[in-house]
């Protein structure tokens, strides 16, 4: 199967739909001329280019940075967000992880939460949504006090920055077997809940949180932890019984 | 080359009197907008990046109703994620002698004298409140045990007053000003528009009153009527094709707003960023950045004996060359970015340079293991040893990276004025969009800087003395200048759908890039630039005749999308390979082949070009009109960069 | 937007009534093998735990209600959690694989709905058989400190002397400790009580208290089959005063 040039060729099964109100299916494509070094959407790029110059419609997939911090590149690549590697994004996975001659089946990220645009592409607004109601600390511009007048802990800081860390790429919807978006909406409230100038919202953002991810539709976290291994990021399933605690001392506090 | 010059159009509006109470005394001078009027004006915001988050969500806690665009499917993933290093303040919280004074005279001598010093000490005066206001949204900055924030040297300052979160300051920034815009939205005081991208400009009256997009999911063009247009769009480093910036980073809305009347300042500064992972072939879509924080410990290296075939490791230290710190020895490895940007590319002209192409020199880390251990250089690096090591499958702990210089960031932009409005009444072009702040080259961490200060504290002040003069609600979108923006979009639309050619848009855009990083890209000549504006030409005739976009104009189609980004570039290219052509000088990132000291510095004509070069659009892409804004040193003195 | 407010049904308080009927069903298990290892000593000490149990007067009704309201909030909350998963993904992966690495999928976590599915048509069971199962009245009595009780232990010894039984039982035990596997942890994890060290060492613990359920209830009925006297001969011993 390896080409003499050290190229290596591939069977790719990708799902093709027009747009939400249409069906879709898994369509079939062969890819060769693939150099090992090239990354996964390159792959990809290069499969779109050959299609092209056949006046066919490309897959339509998203990217923007390729380099792993934008969250806008997603595919269940055989059955795994982003791929087989761990800690990596779709665009930085490269080909050398598949065997000359695989079979490699992509589909979009599917919850019915972040319903598909088209192909590969799907909408993951819910996200924005969820932030919206209460992913943030009420500060207008103007209004802060000078930086260093509350000191936070370097081990506290780095713990926020942990869970800071997301890039809401979807992945641990996509990978959850009940597509919880828990791991994000934790990941949010234990930053804020963890620095000082987010204890003012806390029982608020929490609640309502909770309550928008639950309207977008995302199921509910029966702790498989699959997310946590899906995480570009890394980010720990602490995130989530930060969550869970910070709801209920709410309901503790409010009697 | 022939066009014609005009000096008498452009002024900035900068305050005369001591710079350091210019904005001051400006503030006082800028007519305000009653609390109570301030719902009844509309504010268009396109992009959601660091200078339009930033705008759109203080706009609104002033009481603004603000419609925010961004091409992206949330704000979030504006292409300020993408920075790694840090963002400059001049807090001196090290004591380390640090002042406004000295970020301002760094950011104006690091630009080579070809930025404006009124915009720049601004910058430096308000670079302090962003920290404050960042840590109050919560960003997760890096500290110290004591619990202060933490600080470090950065891209060539002597000085730590760069503030970081790991490798993702950009990342956390952002995510603070999408906070606060989302705090904003879910107050009804955003409207939040995504995946549309704005393709052209309505003027009403000579003012910026509307939009067009095109919503990238059903393909359907819409209009937006406001008071005011606030362009947030980034940079045009993708017109290079391979290029650090995410691949849908563009520069269609400038584009079409040039169109219309803006002036497009300084094309050519484009700046070359010094740690890039080297290119490894043609299907590569991109160049990953890494944070030139590396260069504070690593050492960048070549063997001195040209082809020397040995690995990395083999080479003794004795068949080592250490050019910077050879060249450069009081700043060494931490020069700034053009200055080792062409120093590699120098030494990798010459026959030194290392890898399968040649093109890359050694950034090594060796010594810095041996003199912090593994476990400190671990701490400050380890995401970006492993984001190369997951590029290209090496192991940087034992052998030393290969890296390259790539296109990075655009000082130019959009010319502005001193309340970054641009030469269309109503339409104010903040962040990397527009040119103002950085001459002819950036120093490092100053791009996050720049654009939350223009968001956050500059245009919350300014805007309201443009719209203080306007009625509110005013424009309506059923105006025939309406009918006309949006026919010509959709002409436009339609005539790329209807060539069915047979060349794919990427590789017209590959080409685009060939030209443009070899003849107008880190070293220029004229004959070169000369060869490259034709090329361009012929390249842009070609596409319209040849490109092929499958699909159709009503549904989500990349290609469409791309192809209308791509002819933009084929006509902004020929713009920057004029701008270079004519700034008959080196300045920071443009180095002149016939402007260079016997080292290898860029050479300045003072007394020529110390001017913003501003592009006026004729309706004739290849004779455009220059407009110069002449600028005047007079805090800081104007001297030959030196960094030896 | 109105104030939110705590909301019991809630993803959250959904898994927080699971986790915690969850964590009493544990402790209720506990205490039923534990009593039920009486039947290793032999058919007085089993009987006499039994009517021990009886004998507890009016907390006996009240424990059984609430043990039957323990299991049917862990079977609603359960099934609740269940259904909106389904609601949440109507079209599947064609693949679908684990990333590995810190995941805590498994046959066990993946099996949960199923595995409670088959613990609940067997408690019915079970209770049928034995809590309503023949009594004194159907010649299932024996004689405690001079007093008639019921012969629990020959109905015990009965069942699992019938290989049908036997294996029945033995294929439950196997998936309690699959439930169990998962459950014991999750619970936990689901009231948000576990810091990383206690995480991991609430994982491993639900491996060992899978282990030890299911040793210890398999062993019951596998040494009735083996080891226990055939009932005829008790029969005898039974009329000796």
């Amino acid at each position: 199967m390896m080409s003499t040039n050290g190229t290596r060729s591939y069977s790719l099964r990708i799902w093709r739909q027009n747009d939400n109100s249409s069906p879709g299916a898994l369509v079939e494509y062969r890819v060769s001329d693939i150099n090992p070094q090239m990354s996964f959407l390159e792959m990809l790029d290069h499969l779109n280019d050959t299609l092209e110059r056949k006046h066919e419609v490309p897959i339509a997939f998203e990217s923007d940075c390729r380099e792993g911090i934008c969250g806008t590149c997603g595919l269940m690549i055989d059955g795994r967000p982003h791929g087989p590697a761990a800690g990596l994004t779709t665009c930085g996975l490269r080909m050398r992880q598949f065997a000359d001659g695989a079979t490699i089946t992509i589909e979009p990220f599917r919850a019915n939460a972040f319903p598909v645009l088209r192909d590969l592409v799907v909408d993951r607004q819910a996200f924005d949504r969820i932030i919206q109601a209460g992913g943030y600390i009420s500060v207008n511009c103007g209004q802060a006090p000078e930086a260093n007048s509350m000191l936070i802990g370097k081990d506290v800081a780095e713990a926020a920055m942990d869970s800071a860390a997301c890039i809401g790429c979807g992945a641990c919807v996509a990978s959850c077997p009940n597509a919880s978006a828990s791991l994000f909406v934790g990941a949010k409230i234990r930053q804020l809940a963890l620095l000082p100038q987010g204890q003012a919202e806390r029982s608020r953002r929490a609640l309502r949180m909770v309550e928008a991810m639950d309207r977008e539709g995302f199921g509910d976290c029966s702790n498989h932890g699959e997310c946590e291994a899906a995480c570009p990021k890394g980010i720990s399933i602490e995130s989530i019984a930060v969550m869970r605690r910070e709801y209920m001392r709410t309901l503790l506090a409010r009697g | 080359m022939d066009f014609d010059i005009v000096d008498d159009r452009l002024n900035s509006g900068a305050p005369e009197g001591p710079i350091e109470t210019r904005w001051d005394r400006h503030r006082f001078d800028l007519k305000l907008v009653s609390p109570a009027n301030k719902r009844k004006y509309t504010v268009l915001v396109v992009g959601t990046g660091l200078a339009g988050a930033s705008a759109a969500a203080t706009l609104a806690e002033l009481g603004y109703n603000v419609e925010n665009f961004c091409i992206q499917d949330t704000p979030r993933r504006a292409h300020s994620v993408a920075a790694q290093g840090g963002i400059n303040a001049a807090k001196n919280y090290l004591n380390d002698g640090d002042s406004v004074w000295r970020l301002f005279y760094d950011t104006v001598k690091g630009g080579d004298f070809r930025a404006r010093e009124s915009n720049v000490y601004r910058l430096a005066q308000l670079s302090t409140q962003i920290i404050d206001q960042c840590v109050a949204q919560g960003v997760p900055f890096a500290r110290e045990y004591g619990g202060t924030l933490a600080n470090r040297s950065f891209g060539g300052a002597q000085v730590s007053r760069t503030f970081y979160a790991r490798g993702q300051t950009g990342q956390q920034l952002l995510l603070g000003a999408y906070s606060s815009l989302m705090r904003q939205v879910d107050e009804g005081r955003v409207r939040l528009h995504a995946r549309r991208e704005m393709l052209d400009l309505v003027l009403v009256d000579g003012h910026a009153k509307g939009l067009i997009t095109r919503n990238l999911v059903t393909g359907q063009l819409e209009r937006w009527a406001g008071d005011a247009v606030l362009l947030c769009t980034g940079g045009y480093s993708t017109a290079y094709y391979l290029s650090t910036n995410a691949v849908n980073s563009n520069a269609t809305a400038a584009w079409r707003c040039h169109k219309r009347g803006a002036f497009f300042a300084n094309p050519c500064f484009m700046q070359i960023h010094p740690t890039c992972i080297p290119l490894q072939g043609r299907a590569q879509s991109k160049l990953t950045l890494m944070s030139e924080s590396l260069r504070n410990d690593g050492r960048i290296w070549v063997p001195k004996n040209k082809g020397d075939a040995r690995a990395a490791n083999e080479i003794p230290e004795g068949d080592r060359d250490y050019f910077l710190e050879r060249i450069y020895p009081a700043f060494g490895n931490l020069v700034p970015r053009d200055v080792a940007s062409r120093a590699a590319k120098h030494i990798c002209d010459e026959g030194f340079g290392v890898g399968s192409t040649g093109l890359a020199v050694y950034l090594d880390f060796e010594e810095a293991i041996a003199r912090l251990g593994r476990d400190t250089v671990e701490q400050r690096y380890s995401n970006l040893f492993e984001m190369y090591r997951e590029i290209t499958g090496e192991n940087p702990y034992a052998v030393p990276m290969r890296i390259y210089p790539a296109p990075h960031y655009t000082m130019g932009g959009l010319w502005v004025d001193y309340n970054l409005q641009a030469t269309i009444p109503g339409l104010h072009v903040l962040g990397e969009a527009n040119f103002s702040d950085h001459g002819s080259n950036r120093l490092g961490a100053s791009a996050l800087m720049q654009g939350l200060c223009d968001g956050y504290f500059v245009i919350p002040y300014t805007l309201g003395n443009y719209l203080a003069g306007q009625k509110p609600g005013s424009t309506r979108s059923d105006d025939p200048a309406f009918n006309e923006a949006e026919t010509s979009v959709k002409n436009g639309v339609e005539k790329l759908l209807s060539i069915q050619g047979n060349r794919t848009v990427r590789d017209f855009h590959w080409e685009l890039g060939r030209i443009l990083w070899d003849q107008v890209g880190m070293s220029r000549d004229p004959d070169g630039m000369r060869r490259a504006i034709g090329e361009i030409r012929s390249l842009r005739d070609q596409f319209w005749q040849d490109v092929s976009i499958p699909g159709s104009g009503d549904s989500l189609n990349r290609s469409l999308e791309y192809a209308g980004r791509v002819a933009d570039y084929l006509e902004l290219g020929e713009l920057i390979a004029i701008d270079a052509l004519h700034r008959d000088e080196s300045a920071g990132c443009h180095l002149r082949l016939d402007h260079q000291s016997p080292e290898g510095e860029p050479v300045r004509n003072d007394q020529d070009f110390s001017y913003v070069a501003a592009w006026e659009y004729t309706g004739d892409l290849s004779r455009p009109r220059l407009n110069r804004e002449r600028l005047a040193f007079e805090n800081v003195h104007l001297a030959v960069r030196n960094y030896k | 937007m109105n104030a939110s407010s705590f909301r019991p049904w809630s993803s959250i308080g959904k898994k927080l009534f699971n986790g915690l009927t969850g964590i009493f069903l544990m402790l209720f298990i506990i205490a039923h093998l534990a009593g039920n290892l009486t039947l290793l000593v032999g058919a007085d000490a089993f009987n006499g735990y039994a009517e021990w149990l009886h004998r507890l007067g009016a907390i006996v009704p009240v424990m059984e209600v609430g043990l039957l309201a323990l299991v049917l909030a862990h079977v609603v909350s359960a099934v609740a959690v269940y259904s909106d998963r389904r609601a949440a993904r109507t079209i599947r992966y064609a693949v679908v694989a684990s990333k590995g690495g810190a995941s805590k999928q498994t046959v066990f976590s993946r099996s949960m709905i199923l595995t409670g599915a088959v613990l609940l048509v067997f408690l019915v069971l079970h209770i049928w058989q034995f809590r309503f199962g023949p009594s004194i009245a159907e010649g299932y009595s024996t004689v405690l400190h001079g007093e008639p009780v019921r012969d629990l232990y020959r109905l015990v010894v009965e069942t699992f002397q019938n290989p049908l039984w036997l294996v029945f039982y033995l294929a439950v035990t196997v998936l309690l400790g699959f439930h169990l596997r998962h459950g014991f942890w999750s619970a936990f994890q689901s009231l948000g009580v576990l810091t990383p060290r206690t995480r991991a060492l609430a994982y491993s613990a639900g491996g060992v208290f899978a282990i030890v359920m299911v040793i210890g209830f398999l062993t019951l009925p596998l040494w009735l089959f083996f080891a226990a006297e055939p009932q005829s001969a008790r029969g005898i011993v039974m009329v000796v005063p």
